[in-house]
């Protein structure tokens, strides 16, 4: 029988092989930290879902940045 | 039913908003407003929040101002392409209680791989982990119903072809209903990778076919809302 690991590497046959409760619970940390890190709940952009308005405005956060940037940019 | 049901069932979404499949009518309706009233929840975007447009396939769109939501965003649909009514669904669900007591009814898996089946490329790798985690949760107890969702729904090579081969019966019964189990009993990875992806590009241009009235009512609602 296929092994999760040999498929789909060791990151994602971990995540497997927790319960769904176990699931819930690491991705509400997750969240937690996203938050803590002035994440923004606005969804991503996503031109292909059937929602998508090109035209409507998107809330911004207080301090009027978006909530990743970059803040050292490396040579290519 | 979207990326909080996706983790629960072995896939990872990040998801910043939270959908609900709801029932619509009169009494559920009422309840719901109230319910939206109490998150301090408004419509963002259109349709606006009535039966008319939820019963027709439209999703509605709300953001949360009570402080302990404030900004979460909420969609809400009753009906979804290929998917079966919502009392059906509703008979079907999966009942999550989490550590803290909630109770969180969710989409069964075989209905949430259905209602995934959208024209986003975003949905289609997740599609794939759901089966995938449930076939390598329950490949050892290989019950048949279980077997037959795997032939249905796997969008994985190496294990459609390691399903027919414990199910050869089985999957020759459905290759009518799925024609590419044909190359995954032939064990030919390569031909049903290219057969996996055909059958892909129509359920998403079945999504668009689905999508387009709806979407013209959209652009038409919006023109009127300016």
């Amino acid at each position: 029988m296929i092994q999760p690991e040999e498929l789909v590497g060791e990151e994602w046959a971990e995540w497997y092989r927790l319960t769904p409760v176990e699931r819930w619970l690491e991705s509400e940390k997750l969240w937690q930290t996203y938050l803590a890190l002035g994440g923004s709940l606005d969804p991503e952009s996503d031109t292909q879902s059937p929602f998508f308005d090109s035209k409507a405005p998107r809330s911004r956060l207080a301090h009027g940045r978006t909530s990743v940037r970059v803040l050292r940019r490396g040579r290519v | 039913m979207g990326g909080q049901a996706c983790v629960f069932y072995g896939a990872a979404e990040f998801s910043r908003d939270i959908d609900f499949a709801i029932l619509a009518n009169g009494t559920n309706f009422a309840r719901l407003k109230n319910a939206l009233a109490e998150l301090d929840a408004e419509v963002i975007a259109v349709p606006p929040f009535s039966l008319k447009y939820l019963r027709k396939g439209h999703a509605v769109h709300f953001r949360c101002r009570h402080p302990e939501a404030a900004g979460l965003r909420i969609d809400l649909m009753t009906k979804m392409r290929g998917v079966d009514s919502f009392s059906k669904l509703w008979a079907r669900r999966t009942t999550m209680a989490l550590p803290d007591g909630t109770r969180c009814d969710l989409l069964s898996l075989p209905d949430l791989v259905q209602a995934k089946k959208t024209q986003r490329d975003k949905d289609w790798p997740m599609l794939r982990r759901l089966v995938e985690a449930h076939f390598f949760d329950h490949a050892r107890t290989h019950r048949s119903a279980h077997v037959k969702f795997w032939l249905r729904e796997l969008r994985t090579p190496e294990l459609l072809i390691e399903a027919t081969r414990k199910a050869p019966v089985a999957a020759r019964r459905l290759t009518s209903r799925r024609p590419l189990l044909h190359q995954a009993l032939a064990g030919d990875a390569r031909a049903l990778q290219v057969a996996l992806r055909r059958e892909e590009e129509l359920e998403r241009a079945s999504d668009r076919g689905y999508w387009k009235p709806l979407k013209v009512e959209l652009e038409s609602l919006r023109h009127a809302k300016v």
